[in-house]
């Protein structure tokens, strides 16, 4: 990462850290929780979706199996969140393999299909099931008690936030995101150089996976109630991709931008139109693929680009 | 006995899911673009033909004509604007702009109409006809021969005409069939549209049997994905095979396992002809 790439981690992560310190408003607080797990799951995404190109509309799949996790361990086992959590984002890795080996094989919308179909399977057996308790949903155990549990609960998702960008940096500069994005380009002239696009694809959607489980579980432990329709819902696996597709896709600020964005702008419309959301999402959706198809950091690249540009033009 | 009267029910349901699937196919086989709105579309016919039968008292069984002549009119409308700009772009922006429209229409709908089931009682409904020891449920009998009637005149239109002649040849080579006086553009666009038609006079006809909300179309979208990897991808005859097995597949689940079940049947007899037989049961090429 370069200088100013570092610097400016520091001060975002800075004021992160600082946050509850001068954001009192419990609104708000909330309103950064969101943003930090939903960065989370966007630059998850982003390693598969931006960085090897493969569109996956399932992966809330692994989300919900975080959540689920927490949610049958504590009522089967009496085990903590912490344990719950751990246990999650292994069964999540299993499931990726699993997933993965199958789906990776298959390209374009026959890809995007399947991943769908395989997170779909994982709802209808959660609404079905008797031990997942069906529509009805579970009740999760929280991470900490109260007093503060809420602050205690932000301060266990930055480092979360941490590991997926630090993830996600290594991947923007390392040989593995060149070979992940050389595959992104074209598949068969990855393969012609050398790169085995099945066991580099994998490897990005276990990265994926086991961060999208813990975001899911870390979800678990605060709204403390999950089911079928809030941890394994097809709109959320879209939510991943539109926060990566606004903000900008194979980028490391993107998903960051994008959740930002995204809450911000759902929250401030919420307040207007209580049932407006879904139509919103479509159509920043198809806004960003029609006219920014390079999400909005793009936008800031081409300027400073132009500015640099123009300046080396005029020395 | 009873075993018959599920796979009776199976091809009733079969029938109306062959001409949903029959317009995706259509749409991927000539543009190559898999519309993830297509249930969306679904939805918005059936919400056509809810508000035609309760304000101007338009049975659907004829009004699914109309739905149909609206939807194209959408259909073409959405190709022009939209799609039309993604053509030609990866798959990747291609779906998640179809993802992005079927958001659209599905928020539209809970902004206009809000998410509560709707659903209206025509009195065919609740008729049954009994032949030997089977029962037939008149509505559904209606739905199923209308679907067919339908499929099968598409079929023809495609084989037989002009411009189903124009249609085959871009789904076989478009970069051929401009040099033989075929307007590709404006084929698409025909083809987007016929596809949305079909997904509206598709919905037109299951208003009889079931309720709408505006999300119903999704699991229908997921089903015509289903039908269209069985038949085939872009096999409009395929298609409709695809549709009765599915029909059929689902009324043995519902029989001897559960209702509830038959969805997560679909999906893994999906993922299996997308692994086992990627070119779909009937067909020759791989994908």
């Amino acid at each position: 990462m370069s200088r100013s790439g570092l610097v400016s981690s520091a001060i975002f992560f800075g004021l992160l850290l600082s946050l509850p310190l001068w954001l009192k408003d419990a609104y708000l607080q909330q309103i950064v929780f969101r943003i930090v797990i939903f960065a989370i799951l966007g630059m998850a995404w982003n390693l598969v979706g931006g960085y090897a190109g493969q569109l996956s509309l399932g992966h809330v799949a692994y989300f919900g199996i975080g959540a689920y996790s927490v949610a049958l361990f504590h009522e089967a086992f009496d085990w903590n969140p912490w344990l719950g959590t751990l246990a999650g984002v292994v069964l999540a890795c299993l499931a990726a393999l699993l997933i993965g080996s199958l789906t990776f094989r298959l390209r374009g919308p026959y890809f995007v299909l399947s991943t769908i179909a395989a997170a779909e399977i994982l709802r209808l057996l959660a609404l079905n099931l008797s031990f997942t308790h069906g529509a009805i949903g579970m009740i999760a155990p929280g991470f900490f008690e109260e007093p503060n549990g809420d602050r205690k609960t932000y301060y266990a998702a930055l480092p979360l936030l941490g590991v997926a960008f630090a993830l996600t940096a290594w991947t923007h500069r390392s040989r593995f995101g060149y070979y992940l994005r050389a595959i992104r380009e074209n598949e068969d002239t990855a393969m012609a150089v050398g790169i085995n696009p099945a066991v580099e694809k994998l490897k990005a959607l276990l990265f994926s996976a086991a961060l999208v489980a813990a975001a899911g579980a870390l979800y678990a432990g605060v709204f403390q109630f999950i089911g079928p329709d809030s941890v394994l819902a097809i709109d959320l696996s879209v939510q991943m991709a539109l926060i990566a597709m606004l903000g900008g896709a194979a980028t490391v600020w993107g998903p960051i931008v994008g959740a930002v964005v995204l809450t911000v702008a759902a929250e401030g419309l919420k307040a207007y139109l209580e049932r407006a959301h879904l139509f919103f999402y479509g159509l920043l959706l198809v806004v960003v693929v029609l006219f920014l198809p390079g999400g909005l950091v793009s936008i800031v690249k081409q300027r400073w680009f132009r500015r640099t540009a123009a300046r080396a033009q005029a020395a | 006995m009873a075993a018959l009267q599920a796979i009776l029910n199976g091809v009733l349901v079969g029938g109306i899911y062959a001409l949903i699937a029959m317009g995706m196919a259509l749409v991927f086989g000539v543009m190559r673009l898999v519309n993830f709105a297509h249930g969306a579309f679904l939805m918005v016919g059936m919400y056509a033909a809810y508000f035609g039968y309760t304000l101007f008292k338009i049975n659907p069984y004829w009004g699914f004509g109309l739905v149909g002549a609206a939807l194209f009119i959408l259909g073409m409308a959405v190709y022009w604007l939209l799609v039309r700009r993604v053509m030609g772009q990866s798959d990747f922006l291609q779906i998640l702009l179809t993802e992005g429209i079927a958001l659209c229409l599905v928020g539209g709908a809970q902004l206009l109409f809000t998410g509560d089931y709707r659903s209206i009682s025509l009195p065919l409904a609740d008729r049954t006809a009994t032949w030997g020891p089977l029962n037939f449920n008149v509505a559904y009998v209606v739905s199923f021969v209308i679907a067919v009637l339908a499929v099968t005149s598409m079929y023809l239109y495609m084989k037989y005409t002009e411009m189903g002649r124009a249609i085959r040849g871009v789904a076989q080579n478009r970069g051929v069939a401009p040099l033989m006086g075929i307007r590709v553009q404006w084929i698409s666009g025909i083809s987007f549209a016929f596809g949305v038609a079909c997904a509206g006079a598709a919905g037109a006809l299951l208003l009889p049997i079931f309720y709408v909300n505006p999300t119903i179309g999704s699991p229908y979208n997921l089903k015509s994905f289903v039908i269209v990897v069985l038949g085939g991808m872009g096999s409009v005859e395929g298609a409709a095979l695809g549709g009765l097995i599915l029909g059929v597949t689902e009324g043995l689940t519902a029989y001897y396992w559960s209702d509830s079940y038959t969805q997560v049947v679909d999906f893994v007899l999906f993922l299996a002809v997308l692994l086992l037989r990627p070119q779909g049961l009937f067909g020759k090429k791989a994908p």
